[in-house]
């Protein structure tokens, strides 16, 4: 291929479209191992449970020192704009990234994103020159004021955080792609290979997922099977699909269907 | 004629099954390869803290987890009544500390689920957590307090179990080198390095981190992996911490004797157990963040030992399925001292074909075998 498909976010150009949670592993064995066959360029993790003081000693990050990834840190429990402003700025002063991806939730049942002051702390996050990813419900119109308001990518979620449900709302999810000129990806709800796939082939940018691998009975091959999936959703994506129709169409020429006499 | 049992592996797992087996009547030998409370058990803080551990998921492994702390009571007054080593069993308390407003949410969520199975999760932050544990930084902003969680001296816990099963008849073997499973599918026949036969009705496997080497012996794929763990302990003969303290870098442990037990650094180093700079620097770096008098402080020991972790994250706990007399009690990871009274229990009602008392089937041994 010439031109290769390449994501860019901000000023950072990835190779993999493929982002990771690091948290809820059983265990740092599986947990490299995973990481290594997603592979992975984005890691996602809480700053609240991170030591910014030294990320390199962190329980979490020690492990994953080995490749140079780009960091994610997110504002996950963060229930106001304020909070999630707050412990972005510990971050970024930190030195750890200026990547930001914003989650402030208040329903502790459904974690889902409050759209407004997610939508105030991407105002204020970007201009404080952040590149920022906001976490959000799969509302067509908010993503689209997500992007006015300087987020240089938009994650809708796909169904609540860690449910498994697969996307529920694919009219929605293909809106916000139409719409969008940041990219786009999906955050959360994914379970399975076959739910990558299918937001791929709506046309989305890249997949955020933590759970479904890390909770696997194999996280390993649950890794690779989730990179494998995203990369035929979007070669799918790119290649486009046939039309669907409601009959048959031979799929050979009408000759080779008519049975000969051997002898003729 | 008595089951005879032999039991591969001589740490707290391997040493409670025997206690419990033989305190029900059967002739129980154990085979240790090295030292008795050698690998995972000796590194252990002893901490009996399920709810501090396990933070987001009410599956079986958290049943498991919780059914194992309650029987704790019973299980030591088992071992006290066979031993007159003494080691402390303590009833502390733990307090899972956190340093953002943004922890609230996870704690409250926890609160909320752990409480479906009758767990006494408060949540304590200002004079009320300065009250419990006066020397904490000012820095933290809250924590959930368990007043059920507990904890063991290791060592001496180890020491008088071992004794206790000496005393009641158990065959302990240790130092054997290795111990090769000759015959296992009607009779259980092991040979030991110095030439040794072993045989026995009932085979246990307990050797952690080395479980994998029986993948072969028994046709099983059995994913199980030593994670190093690295500890130290502070010399605080004042007392100045009274609770478990979960921190997110590390966690703190109060012994009686006076030491402070700070673990862990976990990093991979396949069966070495040698202690690094770095594991323990990362450690006691962080350590003023919690309590600040351990800015002035230096650890007067420190060590390591390897965590028997498998893929999923959960032990193998049961019987082969087409053979019952063959039994799997391994890869407890960071929880073995926990688990340890609960495995023994299932591991012998098994052997007395009973019924199980918990759900086992997230645990089969030969759910990793295609």
């Amino acid at each position: 291929m010439t031109n290769k498909d390449v994501l860019k976010i901000g000023d950072k150009t990835l190779t993999s479209r493929l982002f990771l949670g690091t948290g809820r592993y059983p265990n740092p064995f599986v947990q490299q191992a995973a990481i290594d066959a997603s592979a992975a360029d984005v890691l996602t993790f809480a700053i609240r449970r991170v030591n910014l003081e030294a990320p390199d000693e962190d329980a979490i990050l020690q492990h994953v020192k080995q490749k140079s990834f780009q960091y994610l840190p997110n504002t996950s429990g963060a229930n106001s704009a304020e909070e999630a402003i707050r412990i972005a700025r510990l971050s970024k002063a930190s030195g750890l990234s200026d990547w930001i991806k914003i989650e402030v939730s208040v329903n502790e049942r459904t974690l889902l994103p409050d759209p407004i002051e997610t939508l105030k702390a991407t105002e204020t996050l970007a201009n404080e020159g952040f590149t920022v990813l906001p976490y959000t419900s799969d509302d067509p119109i908010l993503c689209k004021r997500l992007e006015e308001a300087g987020a240089h990518a938009v994650m809708p979620g796909a169904a609540p955080i860690g449910t498994g449900l697969g996307v529920l709302n694919p009219y929605n999810l293909s809106l916000i792609v139409e719409e969008a000129t940041v990219p786009i990806i999906v955050d959360a709800g994914l379970g399975s290979a076959k739910d990558v796939t299918e937001v791929m082939e709506l046309g989305v940018d890249g997949v955020l997922m933590n759970t479904p691998i890390a909770k696997a009975k194999d996280p390993e091959l649950m890794a690779l099977a989730m990179k494998q999936a995203l990369e035929a959703g979007r070669n799918s994506f790119l290649a486009g699909r046939i039309p669907k129709k409601r009959y048959a169409t031979a799929s050979s020429g009408y000759d080779s269907l008519v049975s000969k006499p051997n002898n003729s | 004629m008595t089951k005879q049992i032999v039991i591969i592996g001589g740490g707290i797992v391997g040493l409670s099954t025997a206690l419990e087996c033989r305190v029900r009547g059967f002739e129980v030998t154990v085979l240790e390869k090295s030292a008795f409370g050698g690998a995972a058990t000796g590194a252990a803080a002893g901490m009996l803290a399920p709810f501090s551990e396990i933070e987001e998921d009410p599956d079986d492994f958290f049943v498991l987890a919780m059914e194992s702390l309650r029987f704790y009571p019973s299980w030591v007054e088992t071992v006290r009544a066979h031993t007159k080593l003494e080691f402390e069993y303590s009833n502390s308390g733990s307090l899972h500390i956190v340093y953002h407003e943004a922890d609230r949410l996870s704690l409250e969520s926890r609160k909320r689920w752990q409480g479906d199975f009758n767990v006494d999760a408060r949540i304590v932050e200002g004079e009320e957590l300065a009250k419990l544990e006066p020397a904490l930084s000012k820095n933290v902003q809250a924590a959930m307090y368990y007043p059920e969680e507990s904890h063991v001296y290791t060592p001496d816990y180890v020491a008088a179990l071992e004794d206790a099963c000496k005393n009641t008849g158990v065959v302990l073997k240790d130092k054997l080198g290795s111990v090769t499973v000759n015959e296992w599918q009607n009779t259980v026949r092991l040979l030991t390095e110095s030439g040794e036969q072993v045989e026995a009705d009932q085979l246990v496997i307990c050797s952690g981190a080395w479980a994998k080497e029986m993948e072969e012996v028994f046709g099983l794929r059995l994913p199980v992996f030593p994670v190093r763990g690295q500890i130290c302990a502070y010399e605080t003969p004042t007392h100045p911490v009274s609770h478990i303290v979960f921190s997110p870098q590390g966690y703190f442990v109060p012994k009686d004797n006076g030491t402070l037990v700070n673990g862990a650094s976990e990093d991979l180093a396949g069966f070495n157990t040698d202690v690094t700079q770095e594991g323990i620097d990362r450690l006691t770096n962080w350590n003023p963040n919690v309590f600040p008098f351990l800015e002035a402080e230096t650890p007067f020991h420190e060590w390591a030992g390897l965590r028997p972790a498998t893929q999923d994250g959960f032990p193998f706990l049961g019987s082969l399925r087409d053979y019952p007399h063959i039994l799997f009690a391994t890869g407890h990871y960071r929880n073995g001292i926990l688990l340890s009274p609960i495995t023994a229990q299932i591991i012998a009602d098994r052997i007395e074909q009973k019924e199980d008392r918990l759900a086992l089937d997230a645990f089969q041994p030969e759910r990793f075998t295609r």
